[in-house]
This record gives structure tokens, sequence and C-alpha cells, in this order.
């Protein structure tokens, strides 16, 4: 048995090209080979277009690869593609909820495809509705609810059933701070049974948080991966710094803007910056500045995962929607 | 199993959210009936004469209406893919433990049933209201022609609704089918006084062979090796269809 099919998720090779007859060839997966382990929260990131979703759909089954290889479990998701849904459950970027069902409805009819039981069916309802707070929602049509409640019914119809592998794609967005919170420690709990989670998401603060291991891809082709220390270690030598000045003068900022910067932000006295280099040499330039204006304020903070997407991606600013080939 | 009663489960309860959807399922061919038959038999009171034989306008079309609320019903399915797709629904439905062929077999079997329950109350009240004679004996063969009729329509429309994108293009695929197909076949008037080139066009329209077969089911009507023929005909052109939607539905899921 090789690596990928030890892998809970795994892919080797995998290469996507969309042909369409009004347009030239776009390829969206460029290779990619990726593994996640039985019972991790991984994390798959990218810039729009990078091959986030193209991917995911190959994985569960909705898209067949050009060429390569993907498995879950150890199925190949081309040849026992029945087998793997059997062990998925999915959520999709796309809203995905029955708007003429009520929210309880929903919840049933989804269960009943995964073939759990009528009385089992009430019981977990129950505990998800309380889980998700949608208990004053219970027996609303879902085509009245808001944008952020579908969203969160169609990540909690995923907690009705035990599939070992979930996939999550940009699972968060739309829902407020407190549902954010609560799908967030949801899937923490999930993860803990030893469900495997794999989700894609663009806030990368969430992705720190919950993932224990990341890939960021760009071009369809894996720029780094690894768990979120491994990756900020990556742009270990960039710090984010700011800087209060009393005042901030225009001659601060020509100063700073001069300088070799990754980001640079200002507002009012005070200044953000990612800069590229040592401690010592940081220590040096706020040394300097301190010398010549008064600063107030200073604080240095290591890089984030974000600063660590943005190093990684970030060199060529330009939208990506698959290379042409 | 478990699959085809889980996605019937799932039409049945999005089929009863509305009074509108349950009246249209149930009572629209009986309407239609009552409506546009009333309105033929009293322009047509001597009755309808084909193959030697003389109908009430009302009884020759028992077999069109039926005819009609099969194809009716598989647009609406085939319809209810657009909306899947528009409330993205519909891929989530393809990473279900299912397969391909479950899914459609799921959703036809519950529209048979609908049509069955359908076709019970027209003929029933058709008899009642109308006068149509009744047969109870080819009620079973009615009942099977009405299925297998609803199965291929709703196989042939399925492919085109996976393979058409837009909602605007099918709209107008299907009004343009349904206008093509409902005139140029034997639903409204016998065949035997048509011009030759609408009687071809005639003869090799499904809606036709359905028709036919229908009506040798209700009222007896046409010679037993052609309605053979045809009834061939109609189920091989559904099991055609069936492989297309299923071919469909395997390839042309995302692009």
């Amino acid at each position: 048995m090789d690596s990928m099919s030890d892998a809970a998720i795994g892919s080797e090779n995998l290469v996507k090209v969309y042909k369409e007859k009004s347009s030239r060839p776009v390829l969206a997966l460029d290779g990619l080979t990726l593994d996640v382990r039985e019972g991790e929260i991984f994390g798959l990131l990218g810039r729009n277009g990078a091959g986030k979703t193209t991917f995911l759909r190959i994985i569960t089954t909705l898209l067949p690869p050009t060429s390569g290889k993907a498995s879950v479990l150890g199925l190949d998701v081309t040849r026992a593609a029945l087998e793997v849904r059997k062990n998925i459950c999915v959520v999709l970027q796309e809203n995905a909820v029955e708007l003429y069902l009520s929210v309880m409805d929903n919840l049933a009819t989804f269960a009943r495809f995964h073939s759990i039981l009528r009385g089992e069916i009430e019981r977990r309802a129950k505990r998800v509705i309380e889980q998700f707070g949608l208990g004053e929602h219970v027996n609303q049509k879902v085509i009245d609810l808001s944008g952020g409640l579908k969203r969160r019914l169609q990540v909690a119809k995923v907690f009705m059933v035990d599939k070992p592998v979930v996939f999550l794609d940009e699972a968060t967005t739309g829902m407020d701070p407190i549902n954010k919170r609560t799908t967030i420690e949801a899937i923490r709990e999930e993860a803990r049974k030893g469900r495997t989670i794999f989700l894609t998401t663009h806030i990368l603060q969430e992705a720190e948080e919950l993932c224990d291991s990341i890939a960021i891809i760009d071009r369809g082709q894996c720029v780094a991966k690894g768990d979120p220390q491994t990756i900020k270690s990556l742009v270990a030598n960039i710090l984010e710094v700011t800087l209060t000045f009393d005042p901030l003068s225009e001659a601060v900022l020509n100063e700073l803007r001069q300088l070799d910067l990754i980001t640079f932000a200002h507002r009012n006295n005070t200044v953000e910056l990612c800069v590229r280099g040592g401690q010592v040499s940081l220590l040096e330039l706020i040394t300097k500045l301190s010398r010549e204006h008064k600063v107030v304020h200073f604080e240095i903070n290591s890089p984030t995962l974000e600063d660590a997407f943005i190093e990684l991606l970030g060199r060529n600013l330009h939208p990506t929607e698959g290379a042409s080939v | 199993m478990s699959m085809v009663l889980a996605v019937m489960y799932r039409e049945y309860r999005i089929r009863t959210t509305s009074l509108t959807w349950t009246f249209y399922d149930l009572f629209m061919p009986l309407t239609y009936l009552l409506l546009f038959g009333i309105g033929l038999d009293k322009a047509f009171s001597g009755g309808i004469s084909t193959q030697g034989i003389v109908l009430s306008y009302n009884t020759f079309f028992l077999a069109g209406v039926l005819s009609m609320a099969s194809f009716g019903i598989a647009i609406n399915t085939s319809y209810g893919f657009f909306v899947d797709r528009d409330n993205g629904i519909f891929y989530e439905f393809l990473t279900y433990p299912m397969t391909r062929g479950e899914f459609l077999v799921g959703k036809i079997v519950f529209n048979c049933v609908l049509s069955i329950v359908q076709t019970i109350i027209t003929i029933s009240l058709g008899a009642a209201l109308l006068g149509i004679p009744l047969q109870p004996e080819r009620m079973g063969l009615v009942l099977i022609g009405v299925v297998i009729g609803t199965a291929g329509w709703f196989f042939f429309l399925t492919t085109f609704a996976l393979r058409i994108r837009r909602n605007d293009m099918f709209n107008t695929f299907i009004n343009v089918a349904y206008f093509v197909l409902m005139f140029a076949s034997s639903i409204f008037y016998p065949l035997d006084a048509l011009p030759s080139w609408l009687k071809v066009a005639a003869q090799i329209n499904p809606l036709t062979w359905h028709t036919d077969v229908l009506r040798f089911a209700t009222v007896g009507l046409g010679a037993l090796d052609v309605v053979m023929i045809e009834a061939a005909a109609f189920g091989v052109f559904m099991l055609v269809s069936f492989w297309f939607a299923v071919r469909t539905l395997q390839n042309a899921i995302l692009k």
C-alpha cells in the first residue's frame, strides 16, 4: 500500500484541465500531491482560482480528474466513487438547502439520505438545532431565512451524520462571529472524535486557529504544506511592527516609504508595517526612528499565517483564474 | 433501495408543501378534460369517427389527456433540476451515498406513483362527470402505460435539462418541443385524415405511440399489432433515454 492510500485523503500528481468549446483549455490543477492524515483538521488555502474548489470537486466525486490519482480512505475517487460517497459528507461553497422545506425537514431529509433511522433523526436533530441556535426557526421554511441562517443550516446538516471524512468549502462564509465560533467549536469536537476534517477557507486566522495541517496552493500546485508553525517558519524573518509617533509627520512617512516593506498602512499617529529582515536590523530601524522622532509606543509581532500567505503568494499579485495551456 | 426511498421521501415532502402543486399534480388532467374536452365534445356533437368506430370526443380525448399529463409531470420534474441547481442542492445530492441511477430512479418512481393516482382520479371522475365509459378490466394496462410514458418522457427531458445550462434556453426548448410534439401527434385528433407529411411526422412521434397505447388501453381503439409495435418502440425510446440521462448525469455534472 502506498502513502497515498494510507492517508485519509490523498492525491498524487492530480491534473485537471477544463476544456470549454468557447475558450482555451484552462489548467486548474497542475500535478497536485497532497495527503491528509486520519483524524486531523486540514486546511487548503489559496487565492481565488488557485484550484481549491476543483480539488474539492474531484475528491468528492463531482468531477473526474484529467490525470493523476485521488483517494479517500484508500478508495479511488474515480473507480470507487460510490464507496467514497458512503464515507464522506460535504458542505459546498454554493448554498445547498431545500428552500421550500422547513429547517427540521432539511435536517431530516439529509439524514435519511445517510441512512439514519427515524427515531435517531429526531434525537440528532434536537441536538444539532440546539448546537447551532436554530431553535426559533425550526418550523420556518428555509426560503424565508436570512443568508447567514441558510449557511448555518447547511453546515449543521453535516453534524447530523457520522461520516469519517467531512469536507467544508468556505463553511463559515456569511456567518456572524458567534455562529462562526459555534461552528469552529463543533468542527473541533468532531475532529476530537476521530473524524477527518478537510476545509478550504479565505479566513486565514480561522485556519491558523483550527487546522493541524495546512497546504497553500497556487495555480494548481502546492506552494507550501505542513502545520501552521512550519508554514509560518518559512517566512520567519518577517515581522509585524506597530509604531505610534507623537506626532506622525510627513517626514516619517516618507522615510518609511523608502524602506523595502511587505505591507504598510497608517492611521492617525500610528503606522503598521510588515518588514522583512532579522530582529537586529529591525531594532536598528526603530532606534533610528526614535532618535529623530518621538515614538510613544511600539510593538513587534512574529508573522501570522496571513503574513506567510501573502509572502508565499503575494510576490505575483495578479489575479489567477487557472493557467491557460 | 433505501436511497430510492430517500429520494422519494424528499420529492414527497417538497410536493406537499404547496396546495397549488397538489392540485396541479392530482387534478390538472381532469380540469383539462372538463374545460377543453367539454368544449370540443359540444363542437363535435356527432362524435369522432376513426378506424370504423364512432366515439364521443371526450372518450377519444381521455387517452390524449393522460398522455399529456405524463408529459407534464416529466416537464415539471426535469425542470426541478434547474431549481435544485439554482438552490445549490443538486451538487450536494451528487455527493450523497447513492448512484446516479438511484437518484433518477427515486425521482421517477415517485412521479410514476403520482401519475397513477392522477390517472385513477381522471378516469373515475371522467366517467362520473362526463360519462366516459369505464373499463375496469383494462385499468391495469392503462396504469402500466401511464407509468412507462412518465418514465420515458422524464428520462428524455432529463438529458436536456442537464445539458442545457440556461434556464431560459430550457424553457424555450420545452415550449417548442411541447408545441411540436403535441400537435404532430394523435392527442387531439385521429391521424386518418391528416395530410401525408403530417401523418408521417405524427407516426414517428413517441407522443403518438404513447397516446395510441393508452387509447387502446382505455377504449380499445386501434389494431393490436400496430399498438404492440408502438408499445415496443416507446419501450426502446424509454431505455435509450434512460441510458442517455444516466450518462449525462455521470459526465456533465460540473464544468
